[in-house]
């Protein structure tokens, strides 16, 4: 049976917090914004099926989106190119996925990641249920958890 | 000491390298699964392979189940290093052959342990 469940919004901050923390501690920690960001330029998004079923996307602007690929792959900005940044953002994406999964109802299996320079429009039938507006040197960093449409299904929220 | 760092993300392999080199390790890289496998084939003998587990072609507990399948690799240590923490997956790997289990995000430090461990870590990261 699919359970259509949410994480807890602070349990998502703190995984984002912790991935941020271990892979781009770099003196900048990652910060609540005022209000929410339009300044898209980057998405990495991946996809959970199974006992939960949710896409989480992390989407970002040009100058976050390049300075999580130089700082995870220890480069200079000036020479980290558009796949080096695909790459860490897939990654990034990855493991942020990997731990929100972990705190939903089991047993469930991640995509590979999936990285656009733009949006990535989750399918019709997922809704946004969770969003974090945050800042990263002062530049936008957005997290949302798209989930199903809810049905008859069960419904929960983890708190 | 040798390392085989197995991961499609060129991301994560250049991070897993820059800390196993620091601890005095060699180190060589595959995409996946597969590509490992034909390394060690082709006559690699890591002391340990560090093994992500969602990766295109062949995934890591394929990679692993290859590994332990065959006699010759038997003195391979394996260490999964993977986003996927549901217990029945760290249980199924490590019922499949792999010796540890390392869950993403991992910091330097929390490989030293697991080298330790596994009496593999030939030094401290230094500060």
């Amino acid at each position: 049976m699919t359970v259509v469940a949410e994480p807890a919004l602070g349990d998502l901050h703190t995984v984002v917090e912790e991935v941020w923390s271990t892979f781009l501690a770099d003196g900048n920690p990652i910060l609540p914004a005022d209000g929410p960001s339009e300044d898209v330029h980057w998405t990495a998004a991946i996809t959970v099926t199974g006992a939960w079923e949710a896409q989480i996307s992390v989407v970002l602007s040009e100058a976050a989106a390049t300075g999580v690929g130089a700082t995870m792959l220890a480069i200079d900005e000036a020479t980290c190119s558009t796949a080096d940044v695909r790459d860490a953002l897939g990654e990034l994406v990855n493991i942020v996925g990997g731990n929100v999964k972990s705190l939903m109802p089991g047993p469930s299996v991640l995509s590979l990641p999936l990285v656009g320079h733009g949006d990535i429009a989750p399918t019709s039938d997922l809704q946004p249920v969770r969003r974090l507006d945050l800042l990263w040197r002062g530049e936008p960093v957005v997290v949302v958890v798209h989930v199903p449409v809810q049905d008859s299904s069960t419904t929960a929220t983890t708190t | 000491m040798h390392a085989l760092i197995i991961d499609d993300s060129r991301t994560m392999r250049a991070i897993i390298a820059r800390i196993v080199k620091e601890l005095g390790f060699e180190t060589s890289e595959a995409e996946n699964g597969q590509e490992a496998l034909d390394l060690l084939e082709d006559g690699l003998v890591p002391d340990i392979c560090l093994i992500d587990w969602n990766m295109p072609l062949m995934d890591g507990y394929t990679f692993v189940t290859r590994v332990r399948q065959d006699p010759k690799w038997r003195n391979v240590t394996l260490m999964m290093v993977t986003t996927e923490s549901e217990h029945s997956q760290i249980v199924r790997a490590l019922a499949a052959g792999a010796h540890e289990y390392l869950i993403k995000p991992f910091t330097p430090d929390s490989i030293v342990e697991k080298l330790e461990l596994l009496g593999l870590a030939a030094q401290e990261i230094p500060a």
